[in-house]
């Protein structure tokens, strides 16, 4: 299975995503980045994230997207 | 429809639709701030229905559709039973990768919508401009202030379209002005040109660069994009949208060594839109 750092690879790849604390304020994903990961670790994992959780809080970093897969049910 | 008074009211209509999913569609990526500011001023409004919810826009005159539906045959069928689409003058975006929008279009267009144009967006690395173009001397960019609030809007509103482009209102100038978002260049204290972006870290979008028509042809818009890259060091990825047959500002963002990204946005309107 993929790991996350190469999942958001794929999405943007200009960017260093283990160097960043806060991919939203640092303008490495945008909403509709934010989409298209939602979809990919959708379909990635099997799960399916609520759309309640779909805001920025659990898309800061790679920490807090993990929290997010746990939350689902998926050791990432 | 019922007027949407708090972000967490959106999130939790999106949720309603998700429940569920087969294959979730949606054409709203909305961020907390801009959602805030729409509810902030009346803008947006919500009906919720049978796997799917409708958020209307208000902008300008008409309003712009966003949708989240459990799956395609939702969307088509719930739209098209949509009573504010065949009522209120709606235009709707649709957006992805070019060749995977063929269903949402039929979707929307089963509903009554026609294809009015396509954006692309067009997207460079943080590399600098290397340019020998010369510069008038007399041009002089400087961040737009509030007095140049009506000036921008009216060279806004006469140099691009209000479907495609989605004009800000003056609240959202202002704010921009605020944030030092807009440069100028003026010419015997008029409005020449302007370059309208919004930074992020590191990825920056212009969202409008256009020169006056009376003063074209004097490379005032060269000097505002160098201007541009030479304020914004830091940024890693420069990007903007602009309409697919517009081959001339097309041709001038290429210059500046822009290109497709692969992202399209199709944009359509209904019949009470006569454009």
């Amino acid at each position: 299975m993929k790991q996350l750092p190469n999942i958001l690879k794929e999405i943007r790849p200009e960017f260093d995503f283990t160097a960043s604390q806060d991919f939203i304020a640092d303008g490495m994903l945008d909403s509709f980045d934010m989409m298209t990961l939602v979809a990919t670790l959708d379909k990635t994992y099997g799960i399916s994230i609520q759309g309640t959780d779909i805001v920025p809080e659990n898309f800061k970093n790679l920490e807090t997207i993990a929290a997010l897969l746990r939350q689902c049910g998926v050791q990432p | 429809m019922s007027a949407v008074t708090t972000v967490g009211q959106v999130f939790d209509a999106m949720q309603q639709a998700k429940n569920d999913a087969s294959a979730f569609c949606t054409n709203f990526f909305p961020t907390q701030g801009r959602l805030q500011d729409w509810i902030d001023h009346d803008a947006l409004l919500v009906e919720q229905r049978a796997g799917a919810v409708f958020f209307l826009r208000r902008d300008h005159e008409f309003w712009h559709l966003y949708f989240c539906a459990a799956d395609v045959p939702t969307l088509r069928r719930e739209l098209a039973a949509f009573p504010s689409v065949k009522s209120e003058p709606v235009a709707v975006d649709l957006v992805g990768k070019e060749g995977a929008l063929d269903s949402l279009l039929s979707a929307v267009e089963f509903a009554g919508f026609r294809r009015y144009c396509r954006l692309l967006r067009l997207a460079r690395s943080g590399e600098r401009v290397q340019s020998a173009e010369s510069s008038p001397a007399d041009a002089q960019v400087q961040w737009g202030d509030p007095t140049d609030l009506l000036a921008i809007l009216e060279l806004l509103e006469a140099s691009f379209d209000r479907y495609a482009d989605q004009l800000p209102m003056p609240y959202e100038i202002q704010a921009a002005l605020a944030a030092r978002q807009i440069q100028v260049v003026k010419c015997d204290g008029m409005l020449a040109a302007l370059l309208y972006s919004e930074t992020q870290g590191f990825t920056s979008t212009v969202r409008y660069w256009v020169v006056a028509e009376r003063f074209r042809a004097q490379r005032l818009g060269a000097v505002l994009m160098r201007q541009y890259f030479a304020s914004n060091p830091a940024v890693r990825r420069f990007i903007l949208w602009v309409t697919a047959d517009n081959e001339n500002a097309v041709g001038k963002y290429r210059h500046y060594g822009y290109a497709p990204d692969g992202l399209t946005d199709h944009v359509l309107l209904n019949s009470l839109i006569r454009s």
